[in-house]
């Protein structure tokens, strides 16, 4: 009974709260539900770089215009159900040298394949640090549910995600509803090409009106020159005066076998 | 009596009688078979606390050894006691469409519940074997991924029997699933565990020699997708025959190469004694089980494995060196081509662009003689396999040779293989990959014997 109660007083100081919201630029990718293998390590670097975004100092957060982000994820495969990545985020903006900007930590879980569930799911948390000049935020908790599949040579992943903030000027702001989605088309064994959607439509008790609100599409392609390689390419187009306008992104992975 | 359970012993006793209307049951005034086979759920142990649950043959995985002498009529009842309609296909056996156990040669399928009766005349003698042949497709409990298996020795008129002892072996992959290496790649089929005959490596009974002994091993890959390479360290393998045919020039060998479906019978010569590893020579699937302990008389040691030199597989070393005339009923080219369908998804595979049911049919008259060209444009090994007939190689990668026969041939990635053939059993013959994944997506044509 002490559980529960102590579980329910959880439920109520996460999504009670008043909304916060939530985007970063330092890992844009719209996540599949397949784990990394047991007993193998992904190293992964995202390289983004604004092409057009906010060119002045907004609530005490530099500038994103111009600011390329690179960010390492180490995710290793414990079994078929559970895997744990790490973030290390930093910064090059206009006036700073190379930044580091915070960390991450991401345990995930996920519906074992042989379970032959029609769609693929695992449920992704991930909490964190980031220095206050780069974020009005600085401890994070996002939670990523993710349903996908694959139909021949289409593939399609929703990731209906929520944020919450537990330091900063979100803190008030409860649950932000951040959902990315993604389908793709395999042009060829080599390259598939498609769509990436993200947003942040506000707290989950009311969404923020649509001028505030952030929208972006990626056009990306994916390149699978090898099995242990992960290579994505996109061009984010900010739909929205809250959005950047203009993001190039890139990810360089590589499967080690330990 | 409940309502529910009445109406399930009335539907039970429809079935049957449907069943029995199509011929299906065997009639009660029909005089007992000679072979009964039961197709069952069952549930083998293949190591300590490692239960596989599958379908088998008389309650175990293998089957039982059949042993038939050739010409002399057999009837084989089958029963079918899973809930899938199932099909026994005779695999070596020059028998009729009907009864050979395919249901695209018109062979009807045993119905869950139901019975089929099989008469037929065995022949020809050799090491032959007997399994499922259904649609699988992404269905990984059923046709030959389970244990529904077994040996099928048909006796010849006169055995010489130029050995000591005579072992059974069969190779099996158990727990497959479909996957992707971890990449972005095409599914394949992968397996958790694997056998010789019932027990992974380390558990059962070993195999039990004595020195000075010639011992003939009759080894059957029936995995449903995996080549196997297998060594006896320390000691050569005499192969004497393919898919049950003996060859021209029996060779010596450290390593036997096996593609899904063939069979290889070679005298092991019992010369060191110790306690020795048969199994494959990758680590990781003979770790994972593929293999089993020899152990000679009075010998008690820890079992030993020694790599094997690698020494590549060559059909031709066990046949004459002789070029083969073209023969007069023409050459038929048939090319295989992988049709991607996606990454993370299954291929499709092409027999001259087509894939089966659409495949075009390879046309014979009755006792004409043909040369089927294959040429592997993909990047895969396919062990392909000719239903009722025996083919004999003719060329490999460009070497001519003659004299082997086989039922099925392992064509190397990107090379081709030539085989003659002589349409000699009439009636509608299945030819297709025998790795089972491929099968099912397209990789089959049938021959068509016409005027």
């Amino acid at each position: 009974m002490r559980c529960r109660q102590l579980a329910l007083v959880f439920l109520i100081l996460i999504f009670a709260a008043p909304p916060g919201r939530a985007q970063d630029n330092y890992e844009i990718q719209v996540y599949g539900s397949d784990l990394v293998d047991p007993q193998h390590t992904m190293v992964e670097l995202h390289s983004n770089f604004t092409i057009d975004g906010s060119k002045t100092i907004v609530n005490g957060v530099y500038p994103t215009n111009h600011a390329e982000h690179e960010t390492v994820e180490i995710t290793h495969g414990f079994n078929d159900w559970f895997e744990c990545g790490f973030y290390i985020f930093t910064s090059i903006t206009q006036g700073q040298s190379w930044q580091w900007v915070g960390g991450h930590i991401r345990p995930r879980v996920a519906i074992p394949k042989k379970w032959h569930w029609p769609v693929g799911v695992s449920l992704s948390n991930e909490i964190g640090y980031q220095r206050r000049q780069y974020s009005v935020d600085t401890w994070t908790w996002e939670i990523r549910p993710i349903v996908d599949q694959k139909i021949g040579r289409w593939y399609w992943t929703l990731n209906p995600t929520l944020d919450r903030s537990f330091h900063g000027e979100s803190v008030n702001q409860g649950v932000v509803f951040s959902p990315n989605f993604k389908f793709s088309y395999d042009f060829t064994p080599r390259v598939a090409g498609g769509l990436e959607y993200y947003g942040s439509v506000g707290p989950v008790t009311g969404f923020d009106a649509v001028s505030q609100q952030q929208h972006q599409i990626f056009p990306a392609i994916d390149l699978n020159i090898a099995p242990q390689w992960e290579i994505n390419f996109g061009l984010g187009v900010g739909l929205t005066g809250a959005t950047d306008h203009l993001i190039a992104k890139m990810i360089l992975g590589y499967r080690f076998n330990f | 009596m409940e309502r529910r359970n009445f109406l399930a012993l009335m539907g039970t006793t429809a079935f049957a009688e449907l069943a029995r209307c199509m011929g299906l049951r065997t009639p009660p005034e029909n005089p007992k078979a000679d072979i009964t086979i039961h197709i069952s759920p069952i549930e083998i142990e293949v190591a300590p606390r490692r239960i596989i649950k599958t379908t088998g043959y008389n309650g175990s995985a293998p089957g039982p050894v059949l042993r038939l002498r050739e010409g002399q009529s057999v009837t084989v009842d089958v029963f079918n006691e899973t809930r899938n309609s199932e099909v026994v296909h005779w695999h070596g056996l020059f028998v009729p469409s009907e009864v050979d156990g395919s249901e695209e040669e018109g062979t009807p399928m045993v119905p869950p519940g139901g019975i089929r009766r099989y008469s037929f005349v065995p022949r020809p003698s050799g090491t032959r074997w007997y399994h499922s042949h259904v649609h699988a497709g992404r269905d990984l409990k059923r046709a030959t991924y389970t244990g529904q298996f077994g040996f099928l020795y048909v006796e010849p008129k006169e055995e010489p029997g130029n050995y000591d002892a005579e072992v059974f072996l069969a190779l099996h992959g158990w727990d497959p699933h479909l996957d992707s290496q971890g990449g972005e790649g095409n599914l394949e089929v992968t397996y958790s565990v694997y056998s010789i005959n019932s027990h992974a490596l380390g558990s059962g009974d070993p195999v039990r020699v004595k020195e000075g002994q010639e011992v003939l091993f009759r080894i059957l890959n029936a995995s449903a997708t995996d080549q196997h390479r297998i060594a006896l360290p320390g000691h050569k393998f005499r192969v004497v025959s393919l898919d049950g045919n003996a060859v021209p020039v029996p060779r010596e060998l450290d390593v036997i190469e096996m593609g899904p479906a063939e069979r290889v019978d070679a005298v092991v010569r019992m010369n060191r004694p110790g306690v020795w590893i048969l199994g494959e020579i990758n680590d990781q699937t003979r770790n994972a089980g593929l293999g089993i302990v020899v152990e000679y008389a009075n010998r008690t040691e820890a079992p030993q494995w020694n790599p094997p030199a690698n020494t590549p597989w060559d059909y031709t070393i066990f046949g004459r060196e002789a070029e083969t005339p073209v023969p007069t009923g023409g050459v038929v080219p048939l090319v295989f081509r992988k049709k991607f369908a996606g990454n993370r998804w299954v291929d499709h595979w092409t027999i001259n662009g087509k894939s089966f049911p659409k495949t075009d049919p390879i046309r014979v008259r009755p006792n004409s003689r043909y040369r089927l060209r294959f040429d592997n444009q993909s990047d895969e090994a396919h062990p392909v396999h000719l239903h009722r007939h025996s083919f004999e190689l003719t060329r490999l990668a460009g070497k001519a040779t003659s004299g082997v026969m086989k039922d099925v041939v392992l064509v190397p990635a990107r090379k081709q293989v030539e085989v003659d053939f002589t349409a000699d059993n009439p009636g509608p013959t299945l030819f297709h990959c025998h790795q089972q994944l491929h099968m099912d997506y397209g990789f089959m044509t049938m021959v068509q014997y016409g005027s």
